[in-house]
């Protein structure tokens, strides 16, 4: 009972940021920018959406915590004490998603980055069994790895600065200010070591051979979070560096890097998504493959591809808590992730049926869903850019993770159910999490509410540097 | 005297390839930080400032004497053998650490124009950098892991505060105290690891795949 109380009031208070985030979104769509406190923290159109995204997966992951904590409550997999620590770990989680975007200080953005990581290893680890835990060790040394690789890249960047400037300092307004005289020798060797640092903790392949582990791993409202929101919080940290690099350097060696890495990751996400065994690691390499078509939709440069890969990141983030949090209540119902013991979930679970069916249609881009419009702006921004080969790549490997999901999908949801005894149960406040997701999922794919659209188009101009 | 000390650490780095007992490579690091600590106390003296003096000082404090205490505590209280657990031979390491040095010799000499010491500041701290990167992928137990980590991050802060526009005070600050955190966790990790498993040898945990 405890239990419940505390998770509805975590609902309704994320319900609450999630309300602000939206006011907040909506002050910043025709640009502009606010700096605050001593210079510390700092405001645009970019980390409005970036707190936005973040904000609307954790009101979902809050709203489905209840009955998930609750059902793990009773099934004796957690004690209430844990349930509780849960609820601690989820807010200190979400609170330093939020810091991140709001950060003017390149140090002080790498120290919230290893915060995250520090938090979330603890929430990967949660059940403390042999899984969780080698995930959870995996997850902290690659990661830091990446992110002390991404620290030194970030002093590089000061080093260069120091060098143009005289001033000391990590402030990204003042970096900014000084990007055109920066020595691009330098920031290249530095924006290097970010993009593999930072691009380790965003998934992007060859660095993301954690991720697998720790995405299916994790309690699955955190598989949520960590999906939809982390990666694309480190992604983050890329784009802010990536600004200065292009006013130093042009519009060729980062974005081609990009592009590189996003089309790998797509490449090495479709194999993967092939053989996969297991439905929460299935899930997290189509994480890998989304954050590569972000990539990819950054590398064309493009007004409309920068677009269209904003556009997505959002609509992945809720598509795939989505998928998530279905695949989470599946495997707590049938109490695995294997995909040969999972079928049949449509009789068992009839709107977790239903949640799962829609979720899987949209994240291959079947219309009516956001990543269609998304996936369909970044093929016609790499035509009319002339980029032919991303366009066909693009194409060739969508078709065949589109495939592979819908044949994994099919027979989970449309298998005839097991024989063994199942116990089925679906709260309210669990269809309520669908309703929530599914409205935005579809409303997005048929229509983008003018207020998003000049968000995303302000968080645009930030990320052209305009 | 900089060169100096920045020679010792390099030697320091490039030994702690050798060591094949924990303890050994525990000595290593200690010594590496202290030579570390040193080099933040000279350029303190040299530029006089209260910030650098106090960055030293914590160097000396948290790497030198509280994080290899913490581990010596840990090692004793889970009771695990003293050996590394080496999948490349002692000889053989050494022999990749002078070819990391050759790595980061010619990357210093790509990035850096004109300033000899910055250009020996960034060599040796990417070659600290490499060689716990090294030792992190080519030891079995789960404390070379954390060790390796620990000398790349020293790696960064020699960088950090020696280089003109190195890191501020504040950040620098802020930036310790997430290590001495992580520091922490990670050993959490590895007592679990040790009560779950019953060892914490790396190569073993190969429980998830594909």
């Amino acid at each position: 009972m405890l239990l419940t109380i505390v998770g509805v009031i975590n609902a309704i208070l994320h319900l609450v940021i999630w309300l602000a985030s939206l006011f907040l979104l909506g002050s910043f769509n025709s640009g502009g920018h606010k700096i605050m406190l001593l210079g510390y923290f700092y405001l645009d159109a970019l980390s409005a959406f970036m707190i936005f995204t973040s904000a609307t997966i954790a009101f979902a992951a809050a709203l489905y915590s209840i009955s998930f904590i609750r059902t793990d409550y009773n099934l004796k997999k957690i004690s209430r004490n844990k349930g509780l620590f849960y609820y601690l770990l989820f807010n200190l989680f979400v609170a330093s998603m939020f810091l991140v975007p709001v950060i003017n200080n390149l140090g002080l953005l790498w120290v919230a980055i290893e915060l995250t990581t520090l938090i979330s290893s603890f929430l990967v680890g949660f059940y403390n069994t042999k899984h969780s835990v080698e995930a959870a060790w995996k997850y902290l040394i690659i990661c830091s790895v990446g992110i002390t690789l991404a620290l030194f890249g970030t002093i590089i960047f000061a080093y260069a600065m120091n060098l143009a400037s005289g001033i000391n300092s990590f402030n990204w307004t003042e970096l900014l200010a000084y990007s055109g005289k920066l020595d691009p020798n330098l920031v290249k060797a530095a924006f290097i070591f970010i993009l593999i640092g930072y691009g380790t903790k965003a998934g992007l392949a060859p660095m993301h051979t954690w991720l697998p582990d720790a995405h299916s791993q994790a309690i699955s409202p955190i598989s949520a979070l960590l999906s939809g929101v982390l990666l694309k919080i480190s992604l983050y940290a890329i784009l802010r560096f990536g600004i200065i690099v292009v006013k130093c350097c042009g519009w060729s060696f980062y974005p081609n890097l990009m592009l590189i890495f996003g089309l790998f990751s797509l490449a090495v996400a479709a194999i993967f998504i092939i053989v996969q065994k297991d439905i929460k690691r299935l899930l997290a390499y189509s994480s890998i493959e989304h954050l590569g078509l972000i990539s990819i939709g950054i590398g064309l440069g493009s007004d409309l591809a920068i677009f269209a890969a904003l556009l997505h990141l959002f609509g992945h983030a809720i598509t795939k808590s989505l998928m998530f949090f279905g695949a989470g209540k599946v495997a707590q119902t049938y109490n695995s992730h294997e995909l040969k013991d999972i079928s049949g979930v449509s009789r068992v679970l009839p709107a977790t049926g239903i949640a799962l069916l829609i979720g899987a249609l949209a994240l291959i881009g079947f219309p009516p869903g956001s990543i269609f419009i998304s996936e369909l702006l970044l093929v016609i921004s790499a035509i009319s850019s002339r980029n032919y080969f991303t366009a066909g790549a693009l194409l060739f490997f969508l078709a065949i993770i589109g495939g592979a999901i819908l044949f994994h999908f099919g027979k989970v949801i449309f298998g005839k159910p097991p024989e063994k005894e199942l116990s089925p149960n679906e709260s309210p406040g669990l269809v309520l999490t669908y309703v929530f997701l599914i409205v935005m999922i579809i409303g997005l794919g048929i229509f983008v509410p003018t207020i998003f659209r000049h968000s995303i188009l302000s968080a645009v101009a930030v990320i052209k540097g305009i | 005297m900089e060169m100096l000390t920045l020679f010792a650490i390099f030697l320091v780095s490039a030994e702690s390839t050798l060591a094949q007992k924990f303890s050994g490579l525990l000595r290593s690091f200690r010594l590496q930080s202290f030579f570390l600590a040193l080099l933040t106390l000279l350029a303190a003296y040299r530029s006089n400032s209260i910030e650098l003096y106090f960055v030293g000082s914590l160097i000396l404090i948290i790497k030198v004497l509280l994080i290899p205490h913490l581990f010596q505590t840990l090692i004793k209280g889970i009771n695990v053998s003293d050996n590394l657990g080496l999948f490349v031979s002692p000889q053989l390491s050494l022999f990749s650490a002078g070819i990391l040095g050759i790595v980061s010799w010619s990357f210093s000499n790509q990035i850096m124009h004109g300033t000899d010491l910055g250009q020996l500041i960034i060599g040796v701290s990417f070659f600290v950098m490499l060689v716990g990167i090294f030792l992190m992928i080519s030891r079995i137990k789960a404390l070379a892991q954390v060790i390796g980590l620990l000398m790349m991050e020293n790696g960064v802060f020699l960088a950090a505060t020696v280089i003109p526009g190195g890191a501020p005070f504040f950040i620098e600050i802020a930036v310790f105290f997430d290590i001495l955190v992580s520091a922490m966790i990670l050993g959490l990790f590895i007592y679990r690891i040790k009560a779950i498993f019953t060892h914490i040898d790396i190569s073993k945990l190969s429980g998830l795949k594909g």
